[in-house]
Order: C-alpha cells, then sequence, then structure tokens
C-alpha cells in the first residue's frame, strides 16, 4: 500500500463512517452548485436559444406599440398581437430599398391551443432560417397553396396532436382554445414541417388568406397583417428605424431582435439575483455542515489519528487525511450539482421547447463548469481547514491513553 | 554496539495544583542491539512516558536519547516520525489497533508510513503469527489473544531495530500472555530485533536475560499511581 492509497483508505473510511452527514453535506453542495449553475446557465442558454431562433430576419414591423410584445408575437409566437397594419404597409415596406425579403403575417386563431399563423407560401420556398437552410417538408407532404385551406403542420405540434398528411381539422378562434369557438372551415393538412429547433416547430402555418377571410373575422381583417417578417440589407435598419419609429406614428420597426431581446433578459435579472443568494446561502450551509461533519468525527477520530502517529504517520499526512475527507464531500457535491443543473436544465428545456418551441442544448460545456466545479471544491477544502488543522494538533501521548 | 542510549532525560509534566510533577529522571541507559530487556514497574510510575520520550512520541525538557547514532532529542518532528516508522516497533498494552481496517490493513498502513524495501511480508507475518487464515477479518472479529498477535505482526512488519512493547500482556489471560509473549521474543530473535519491555508483572519480566528495575533507572519524584 503506498502513502496515496494509505491516504485515500483513510479518507474513505471517514465518510464511510459518517456517512448519512457527508451525505447530507454533498447534497446540500449538490443543491447550491446546482443552483448556481443552473440560474446562471439557463439564463444564459435562454438569451442564446431565443436570439438564434429569430429565425433569419432581422426585424418585425408591427402596429404601434412595444417592440418586444411585437417580437414575441411575430417570432415566438407568444403573447397577444399589439395590433394590425394595413396590407398596404407590407407592400410599401416590402418595395424598400434595403429590404431583401419580406412576409406578412396573420394570427387569430388557433387549434388544440397551436396557433395557426398566415402566411405567404414563398416563406418557406425562399427564406432561409439559418445561414444557408431553408425549411424542409417531410416526406410526402407539400406546401400549402396560397389560396387553398391547407395547412403545413410545424414538427412540435404534428408529434404533440398526433397529426399527419391528409389530416382535417377545424380551427378555432382566438389565440386559446375554447371548445364553444371553433369555426366551420376545414382545413387539410398537406405538410409537416421538419424540425427546425425553433418557434416555426410550434405553430400551424396556413395560406394569409386563411386568416384574413375566415369565417367569423371582422370585415377590416381581410385587408391587415399582424406583422410583417423582414430581412434586410446592408443597414438598411438604421434608416427604416428612423422612418417608423421617430418620424412615424403607424407602425413600430422592432429592430434589431437581438439588442430588444437583451433588454427583456435583462429584465429578469432580478430574479436571477434572487436565485443567485439563495445559491449563495445554501452553499454556506453546505460549508458548514462539511465544517461541523469533520469536527464531530475529530472528536471520535482523535485516537484513531494518535495511533497512526505513533506507527509513523506524520502530522501533514493526518492533516491531508481530514482535508481528504472534505476534498471527498465536496467532489461528491460537485458531481451532484451538475446533475442538479442537468435535472433543472432538462426541466427548464422541455418548459421552454413546450411555450414557444425554442430547443435549449443542456448539455453544452462550457469553462463556466470548470470555474464552478473548482470554486465548489476549493470552498469544500477550505471548510476542511480547522478540523484539519485540529487533527495536526493531535497530542499522541495524551489520545494512546497511557496505561501504566 | 549500542542501539539506544539514554543520558540525563528528564521530563516533568504539570500537576494540577500547579506544581512541576518529574515523571522521568534518567541518568543513563543502554541497550545492545539485539538484546532483550524487561523493565519491572508500579503501575503510574512513568514507564509509559518513558517509552513515549524514546519513540520520539514525547519530548524531554532535557537530556539525549540517540537511536541507532541519531540523536531523536533534536530532531525535526517529520524526522521522528520517519524514525519511529522505520526504527521502532511499538506494542501497546490495549493493541491500539485500527478498527475501521482488517487485520492485512493494519499492517499495510503501518508498511506505507515506512516505505522502504526491508519489509516483511504482511500475509507471510500473518501466517506467522497464526492468522494467516484470517487476514481480512476486523479487529472486532478476532478474540483477544489474535488481536494481540495482529499487534505484535504490526511492531514488526516494518522490520524494526527496536521494538517497545507496554504492558502486551495486561489485557491477556495468563494462557495467552504467556503465548503472546514466548511469540513476540521469538519474533525479535528470528529479526534479531532489540526488544524492550516495561511490566508491572513480574513473571513476564523473570524470563529476560537483562531485567531492570524502573525505579532505580529513574530517579524522578513520581508518586505511584499518579501518572
Amino acid at each position: 500500500m503506498s502513502s496515496i492509497q494509505a491516504l485515500f483508505a483513510l479518507c474513505t473510511r471517514g465518510v464511510r463512517q459518517y456517512a448519512f452527514s457527508s451525505l447530507v453535506a454533498s447534497l446540500a453542495i449538490a443543491m447550491s452548485g446546482g443552483l448556481f449553475l443552473g440560474t446562471w446557465k439557463i439564463k444564459e442558454g435562454a438569451q442564446n436559444a431565443f436570439t438564434l431562433s429569430s429565425s433569419g430576419f432581422d426585424a418585425v414591423l408591427g402596429a404601434r406599440g412595444s417592440k418586444l410584445q411585437l417580437i414575441l408575437n411575430a417570432i415566438f409566437h407568444l403573447e397577444a398581437s399589439p395590433g394590425n397594419l394595413e396590407w398596404e404597409q407590407y407592400e410599401i415596406i416590402k418595395n424598400t430599398p434595403g429590404v431583401k425579403e419580406a412576409y406578412p403575417l396573420a394570427v387569430g386563431d388557433n387549434f388544440m391551443g397551436y396557433r395557426l399563423v398566415g402566411t405567404e407560401p414563398s416563406l418557406f420556398d425562399e427564406h432561409e432560417w439559418k445561414k444557408g437552410v431553408k425549411y424542409q417538408i417531410e416526406k410526402g407532404g407539400r406546401l400549402f397553396s396560397s389560396n387553398a385551406k391547407e395547412a403545413l403542420v410545424g414538427n412540435f405540434v404534428a408529434n404533440k396532436l398526433g397529426l399527419k398528411v391528409g389530416d382535417r381539422f377545424q380551427p378555432y378562434h382566438g389565440l386559446t382554445f375554447r371548445e364553444e369557438s371553433k369555426h366551420d372551415e376545414v382545413y387539410v393538412i398537406v405538410g409537416i414541417l421538419s424540425a427546425t429547433g425553433t418557434p416555426a416547430d410550434k405553430v400551424i402555418w396556413v395560406p394569409i388568406k386563411g386568416i384574413q377571410f375566415m369565417e367569423g373575422h371582422a370585415s377590416e381583417y381581410s385587408t391587415s397583417v399582424s406583422a410583417v417578417l423582414v430581412k434586410l440589407r446592408g443597414a438598411a435598419g438604421f434608416a427604416l428605424e428612423m422612418k417608423y419609429n421617430k418620424q412615424g406614428n403607424q407602425a413600430t420597426f422592432a429592430w434589431p431582435i437581438a439588442a430588444t431581446l437583451a433588454e427583456f433578459f435583462d429584465r429578469l435579472t432580478w430574479f436571477e439575483k434572487v436565485l443567485e443568494w439563495i445559491a449563495y446561502l445554501v452553499g454556506s450551509v453546505a460549508c458548514l455542515i462539511i465544517l461541523s461533519v469533520l469536527r464531530n468525527s475529530m472528536n471520535e477520530r482523535k485516537r484513531e489519528f494518535a495511533i497512526l502517529r505513533s506507527l509513523g504517520a506524520s502530522r501533514y499526512f493526518i492533516t491531508n487525511v481530514v482535508l481528504g475527507q472534505s476534498l471527498l464531500i465536496s467532489l461528491v457535491g460537485a458531481l451532484g450539482s451538475f446533475l442538479v443543473y442537468l435535472i433543472m436544465n432538462g426541466v427548464a428545456s422541455h418548459f421552454i421547447r413546450e411555450q414557444t418551441g425554442v430547443l435549449l442544448d443542456p448539455f453544452s460545456f462550457d469553462l463556466t463548469f470548470v470555474y464552478v466545479f473548482s470554486v465548489i471544491v476549493l470552498l469544500g477544502l477550505i471548510s476542511g481547514i480547522p478540523p484539519a488543522w485540529m487533527a495536526y494538533r493531535v497530542d499522541i501521548s495524551k489520545n494512546l491513553r497511557p496505561s501504566s | 554496539m549500542s542501539l539506544l542510549k539514554i543520558e540525563q532525560l528528564r521530563k516533568s509534566f504539570l500537576a494540577p495544583e500547579g506544581d512541576s510533577l518529574c515523571v522521568v529522571d534518567v541518568e543513563n541507559f543502554t541497550l545492545n542491539e539485539a538484546e532483550f530487556c524487561g523493565m519491572r514497574g508500579e503501575s503510574g510510575s512513568g514507564k509509559t512516558t518513558f517509552l513515549h520520550l524514546i519513540a520520539g512520541i514525547l519530548s524531554p525538557d532535557r537530556g539525549q536519547i540517540q537511536i541507532n547514532g541519531k540523536n531523536v532529542s533534536q530532531m525535526t518532528d517529520s524526522s521522528r516520525d520517519l524514525l519511529r516508522a522505520r526504527l521502532i516497533g511499538y506494542v501497546f498494552q490495549s493493541f491500539n489497533l485500527l478498527q475501521g481496517f482488517t487485520c492485512l490493513e493494519n499492517l499495510q498502513l503501518t508498511m506505507s508510513f515506512a516505505d522502504h524495501s526491508n519489509q516483511s511480508d504482511p500475509y507471510e507475518l500473518l501466517d506467522r503469527v497464526g492468522l494467516g487464515k484470517r487476514i481480512n477479518y476486523y479487529p472486532h472479529q478476532l478474540s483477544i489473544g489474535q488481536q494481540q498477535r495482529v499487534a505484535l505482526a504490526r511492531a514488526l512488519i516494518n522490520q524494526p531495530k527496536l521494538v517497545l512493547a507496554d504492558e502486551p500482556t495486561g489485557n491477556l489471560d495468563p494462557v495467552n500472555a504467556a503465548k503472546s509473549m514466548e511469540l513476540l521474543c521469538e519474533l525479535c530473535r528470528e529479526s534479531k530485533t532489540t526488544l524492550f519491555l516495561v511490566s508491572h508483572d513480574e513473571k513476564v519480566i523473570q524470563n529476560f536475560d537483562r531485567q531492570e528495575n524502573w525505579e532505580e533507572v529513574s530517579k524522578s519524584n513520581c508518586v505511584k499511581g499518579e501518572v
């Protein structure tokens, strides 16, 4: 048995001897680390995923109101539309120099709680939702025609509702599902959109005329759109922002999307701070538990350490046994914190996917993990210093209990 | 050639009344290589303190302890630890086995502190003390006599030059005590190890070639039963 093996044997024995308290300490560390990583990484991951999920658009043109509401409604299919725009506005921006692509959107109906979004078929033919990547339709399906009551179902919706090509459905009025508000029109599903991990997966796409002329909709619907998705060429955004937001009062030009989303996430900072402080609190408790476990064990292990010293173990060796014990507890806690983080992130990802269609990557790795892991282990070691000092100072003669 | 040489050794403790209580006051004491020495003394007279001083567990107030030519009292803490691991085997009255470790692990842990090539094979040594089939037993699974034999094997595993035995038969019945003494002497004789044993039991001491009386070796003012 080498010195290292002896050290490991003594450390693990210490942990085994106080298995329950050691486990509680490790769990507290795991909770704290997991909470810390969770608040940090989930927010960061969500922000990145939302920014990347702008579906290849630079701006949204919509009714006068909040930029954020406009983006959430048109890009992420969340919240209500702030209002409608005249079809003419769509025509104007479409033909504005510097605008590369423009697609009108119309919302106002749902099927089983999933939104129907009316647009032009060209969105699926021409637009690249990710650089170099256009929307794909699953085998056996096709794109809806602009004048028919046909639908292209987002991948997530198709899986959730078990919809397939050839199925028929009747939309419901409004953005939330109410059984009594069923429309008479029957739509036929002609295609299922391949999964993109973007909000496009979470809606049912129909021709814009379908929404505009849906039975029961007010007549002004037929000449209006809910928003226009815009892709720009060059630096046209500045001029358009000036035109719509500073000089005009007819519409809002939400640009750039990433900056508006960043503002939104900044509003959540207080919540992040609260969770962060809870994590610090739990972390402090974890350190105190380690200290208490090791200190209690010290009272009973003094004799064992005195025997080891009498056999030739050095003070440093005994000190390392105690530090090793705290290291083991904190290592288990640190590994546990990743598990807690993965569970938290998994739940959050599922929730975000359910609500927005945005796909988070819960397993993405970066240096934050290394920092957090190191800090947890370091704090564990620091907690072990006072009991290790006690071990260092163990009086061999006194604790061997001389018998003659 | 002398293995242990002690000169002007003195150790005092502070009594509860605040007075200094001299426990060890030895003018001269030597042990030769491979010598067997038994020292008789009353319980509480300071014999254990004397052994602790020799082993470097305690530091003397003054005086010199030389083991194998090295002055223990002038050594650093870590040098004393290494000397204890490599040159000294210690047998305690209460055996002091590590309870959470098997017989084999008790020996292997002791070996890890000495970390030199002249070590006995733990399997062979446990076999030699009659515990070859119980190497994976924990101390609490063994009889008192068997525990004592593990303690003897542990004291000799690093092939020390000096074995210090402190009332090694104190917890044993007469039959086991005799067997244990026989085994200890046999093992030390085979390895030519110096054996220094202290006991209050006259019967244990009488078999030694060299017999000493603690009261004559130490001129301490210690009151019997106080230390």
